[in-house]
Formats: structure tokens, C-alpha cells, sequence
């Protein structure tokens, strides 16, 4: 399998504080990764920064994409390499259609049941938070992406609509071979499916890596996040 | 609108000269001096003997919106334009009305002096439309007159402004009568000024004015919009200005004048920039960043 994103040393600040202190990641065609953590531990500006959020700087390192460096790439030009960030808390767009949107950005028709009733109304605004999230799902599934990162696509959603987002996910994505990062506090969403590494970050540092997401989870569960640096698993530390 | 798509317009001017006065059966559409000419009663709506502008006088109901387009076509042309739309009591009319010069270098002039009277009972939705060329002046002075019970569902959009815009509307609203108005204004290397005022006159007269003001490259936009309640009436502004380059200001200033005390007017007034959150929500889609920005100011500009 080709490495598809790979991060190296990277390190980010937002408003002059340093929030990223040195990531590597890597992510291989068709892997399903999840990458824990508590808040504030710096997961969304991972993701942030990987999509070319401007207001993210990155001071060292570099991030990769298909062989080719993207750091300093604008947005739009990362999007339609294939990489794609399903937000945990999008904006509203007030005046804009779901389906206007959708028009404009859409590489492929694609035709979700749970989206029907919000295509007619205006972008995530009044959304409840289930919403948002059918609403980010059918976005980035109409980009056609080769890897994509959700962020907490768990909070917010019943375990029924989980289930449901899982089996779309696993069927329009996973089974496809896209590469697809979970990023997820609880990590309730893990269990509806197959991960090949569980990466947990702390600090603005990736401080594990495990095959085995439950043992992850299970220590989490003992000790906390903030006694994880002396988790007995000790699994892949980097 | 424009000249290779005036079918269906009832009254087409271009330039100086009308093009086609549409007959509909049981209304009466002349142009101003016509009317000047044949009804005495018109005199007191225009302050002198027009010149040009339309008349039309809506005495029978009808099932599809009247459409009026005025046109510039030549080089400095300068129009000055009466207009007079009367609708009789309990009629309910639907107006598109189109004003625009057909090419962006004309250095046209436009003067529209409008006087639109609503009788007891009457409705009208008036859809007003202004695309202008970047050396043009425009000047519309519109009064909207509302008898007791009227109603009034206004929308002026221009999307393409001239190089100085001038627009002046008055409500005068009259016994639970209501109006509803929303100005959509895209400034682009242009002056613009509006002047908009409600004037709650009888008992339950109600009204809302909606500004939504986009100020782009080079443009300067200012706004005093105004509810002057002289009677028991509700009156709401709703001001909002979006700012997306460095080279534009806008100014707005909502004001409020009761001498009643059972009134209630009330206003609202933001002005920002585009959300860089949304920019880059949007960005991170695939959109470059003119295309969102485009999309959102179509959204803003959505009422």
C-alpha cells in the first residue's frame, strides 16, 4: 500500500502560542486510523492544519501528500487533491441552500436518505448537532475524497444515527479504499468498526500507537489522559 | 431585463422613446404626459407636467405581474421620468419593474420621480431592479402612499451600481396599512447613498425595512434609514452591511423619531466582514477563495 499523507516534525502555532510540537503521521491508502485525546490536546488543529486552515501557522515541519509537499498549499488545492475535513462544529452559511452548496462542490451525485429534509434549508444553520453532522457526511462523500478526517463525527449523534453514519462511512468510504481518520473523544464510534491503528495525542504530541483501539480506550478508561504518558501498554510510542 | 427580453413588458421605454405601451383589458397604462393630458385628477400626483414615465392605473385585477422596463441604450442620455401607478381599492397587484442601461460605458443619467398610491385595501408586490453601467447616475425619488388597509411587499435589488446611486423612498402608511421592505444593495466602485423613510401615520400601521449592504472594491455606501411613528403604530429597521475589501466604507444610521407614545419602533445595525471561518469552511470544499466570497455575499444578500 503507497503512503498517502505523511506528516514529519510538524509544529504549529495559533496567536503565537504553540499548539502542535512536533507531529509524524503517516496514513497509507485505504487505512482506517482513530487518534484519541482529551480537549485541547491540539486533535483539531491537527486536522485543521493538514486542510491549510490560514489561521494555523506552521513554524517547523512538513506534511506530504501523495510524495508531494502540500504545507504551503492554499485549501481549495488540498481539497481537490482528495483530502477532505468533515468539521465537528461547522458554520452556518446563512442564505445558502445545502443543496446550493452541494451543486457547486459536488464531484459525484450522491444521494444520502437522512440528508433529504435539510437539502431544501440554509447551510448547518439551526442544524441540530445530528444534522451537522448528515450534513458534513453528505459533503464530503459528494467530493469524491481519497482521505478523510472526521472530526468527533460521534459527538451529537443517538447510537442509532451512529450506526447509521458508520455503515455509510464503511460503505462509501471504507470499502472504497479511501483512507479515513477518526479523531474522537469518547471513542464511541470505534466499535461499528475495523481500525488498523489507534494514535492517542496529548499536549500537542502523538504519545501512542496501538493496533488494539479497546486496550487504548481501556487504560484511558483507568487511568485518564493525563496519566497516559505512563500507560502500561507502551505500545508503539514513537 | 433588458431590450432582447422585454416580452411580456406592458410599458418598454428605451432612451427617450417608448418601444411598446401593452393593452390590458380594464386597466389603463399611457405614458405620463398622456395622463397629464387626459385625466385632471393625475395633476396633483406630479409636481409638474411630466415629460416622460409611464402612468398606470390598475382598476381590474389581474393574474399576472405587470412588468415595466426603462433602458438605456445610448451614449449620455439623460432621463427624467414621472411615474404614476394607482391601484384601485381591494385590487392586489404584482409589479417586476426594470430600470438599466444596456452596456457598462454610457455615462447615462437617470432621474425617476414615482409616486404609487395603494387604495383602501389594495396589495401590491413591486420587484424593483436596477443593473447600471460604472459611469452612470441614478437618482429614483420614490413615494409609496398607503391607504387605511394596504398592503405593500417592496424589494429594490441592484446588484450592478452605477458610479453615484441616489435612492430616496418614502412610506407614508395610513390606518392598518403594512409595508414591507427590503433594499439589496452590491456597491462596486460606486457612491451610493439611500435615504429611506417609514412614516407610521394612522392607527395599526405597521412596517419593516430590511437594508442588506454589500460594500466591494472602491465603493462608499451610506444609509439613514428612518421610522417617524406619528401615530399608534409598529415600525422595525433591520440595517446589516458586509464589508469585503479594505477600499470600501460603509455608514449606516438607523433613526427612530416616536410622538406617540402606544408606538413601537425598534431598529437593529451591524456591519462586519466575511466570517474567516466560513471562508475557509468553505475553501476546505474546494471553493477558491473569490468563489466563496461570492457565495456567501449571495447568501447575505438573500432576504
Amino acid at each position: 500500500m503507497k503512503t498517502l499523507l505523511k506528516i514529519e516534525k510538524l509544529k504549529v502555532k495559533a496567536n503565537e502560542k504553540e499548539i502542535l510540537k512536533g507531529i509524524n503521521l503517516q496514513m497509507k491508502e485505504g487505512e482506517v486510523l482513530a487518534l484519541l485525546g482529551p480537549n485541547g490536546s491540539g486533535k483539531s488543529v491537527m486536522a485543521q492544519t493538514i486542510l491549510g486552515n490560514p489561521k494555523y501557522k506552521v513554524t517547523s515541519g512538513k506534511i506530504f501528500f501523495e510524495g508531494k509537499e502540500i504545507t504551503k498549499f492554499p485549501p481549495e488545492k488540498r481539497a481537490k487533491l482528495g483530502l477532505s475535513l468533515a468539521w465537528q462544529s461547522p458554520p452556518a452559511i446563512k442564505g445558502v441552500k445545502l443543496s446550493q452548496l452541494l451543486g457547486k462542490i459536488s464531484r459525484q451525485q450522491i444521494e444520502i436518505k437522512e440528508a433529504k429534509d435539510l437539502l431544501e434549508r440554509e447551510v448547518n444553520l439551526d442544524f441540530s448537532g445530528g444534522e451537522k453532522k448528515i450534513s458534513e457526511l453528505i459533503q464530503i462523500l459528494s467530493l469524491s475524497p481519497k482521505l478523510v478526517i472526521f472530526d468527533e463525527i460521534d459527538s451529537g449523534l443517538d447510537i442509532k444515527r451512529l450506526e447509521t453514519v458508520s455503515k455509510i462511512i464503511k460503505k462509501e468510504l471504507i470499502a472504497k479504499s479511501v483512507s479515513v481518520l477518526f479523531i474522537t473523544h469518547w471513542g464511541q464510534i470505534l466499535k461499528f468498526l475495523k481500525l488498523d491503528l489507534t494514535n492517542v495525542m496529548l499536549d500537542g504530541k502523538i504519545i501512542c500507537k496501538s493496533p488494539d483501539y479497546k486496550k487504548v480506550l481501556m487504560v484511558i478508561k483507568k487511568y485518564g489522559y493525563e496519566k497516559c504518558k505512563r500507560c502500561p501498554l507502551l505500545a508503539g510510542r514513537p | 431585463m433588458d431590450m432582447r427580453n422585454v416580452k411580456g413588458v406592458h410599458f418598454w421605454q428605451v432612451d427617450h422613446k417608448i418601444k411598446n405601451i401593452a393593452v390590458v383589458p380594464g386597466n389603463i397604462i399611457l405614458s405620463s404626459s398622456q395622463a397629464w393630458q387626459k385625466f385632471q385628477w393625475v395633476r396633483k400626483y406630479f409636481e409638474r407636467e411630466p415629460r416622460e414615465g409611464y402612468f398606470i392605473w390598475i382598476k381590474k385585477e389581474v393574474d399576472f405581474p405587470l412588468a415595466t422596463c426603462i433602458n438605456i441604450a445610448s451614449p449620455k442620455i439623460s432621463q427624467d421620468l414621472t411615474n404614476l401607478l394607482v391601484i384601485e381599492k381591494g385590487i392586489k397587484v404584482k409589479a417586476n419593474v426594470v430600470c438599466s442601461a444596456i452596456k457598462n460605458n454610457l455615462c447615462g443619467r437617470h432621474f425617476a420621480q414615482g409616486k404609487l398610491l395603494l387604495k383602501s385595501g389594495s396589495s401590491l408586490e413591486y420587484n424593483h431592479l436596477h443593473q447600471w453601467g460604472q459611469k452612470d447616475f441614478v437618482s429614483p425619488d420614490y413615494e409609496f402612499i398607503l391607504e387605511k388597509g394596504a398592503k405593500l411587499l417592496y424589494t429594490y435589488k441592484n446588484l450592478l451600481p452605477p458610479e453615484n446611486l441616489k435612492l430616496k423612498t418614502t412610506i407614508q402608511s395610513n390606518e392598518n396599512s403594512s409595508s414591507n421592505l427590503s433594499f439589496i444593495i452590491n456597491g462596486l466602485n460606486s457612491k451610493i447613498g439611500i435615504e429611506d423613510t417609514l412614516l407610521l401615520l394612522g392607527q395599526n400601521s405597521q412596517g419593516i425595512v430590511r437594508l442588506r449592504l454589500v460594500g466591494r472594491k472602491n465603493s462608499q455606501i451610506k444609509a439613514i434609514s428612518k421610522i417617524f411613528a406619528k401615530a399608534p403604530g409598529k415600525g422595525h429597521l433591520d440595517c446589516q452591511g458586509l464589508l469585503i475589501n479594505k477600499t470600501a466604507k460603509i455608514s449606516l444610521t438607523p433613526e427612530l423619531i416616536c410622538q406617540n407614545k402606544e408606538a413601537r419602533i425598534t431598529h437593529e445595525a451591524s456591519i462586519g466582514k466575511i466570517s474567516e471561518e466560513e471562508l475557509n469552511y468553505l475553501r476546505m470544499r474546494g471553493l477558491t477563495e473569490k468563489e466563496a466570497i461570492d457565495l456567501i455575499v449571495s447568501g447575505f444578500l438573500k432576504i
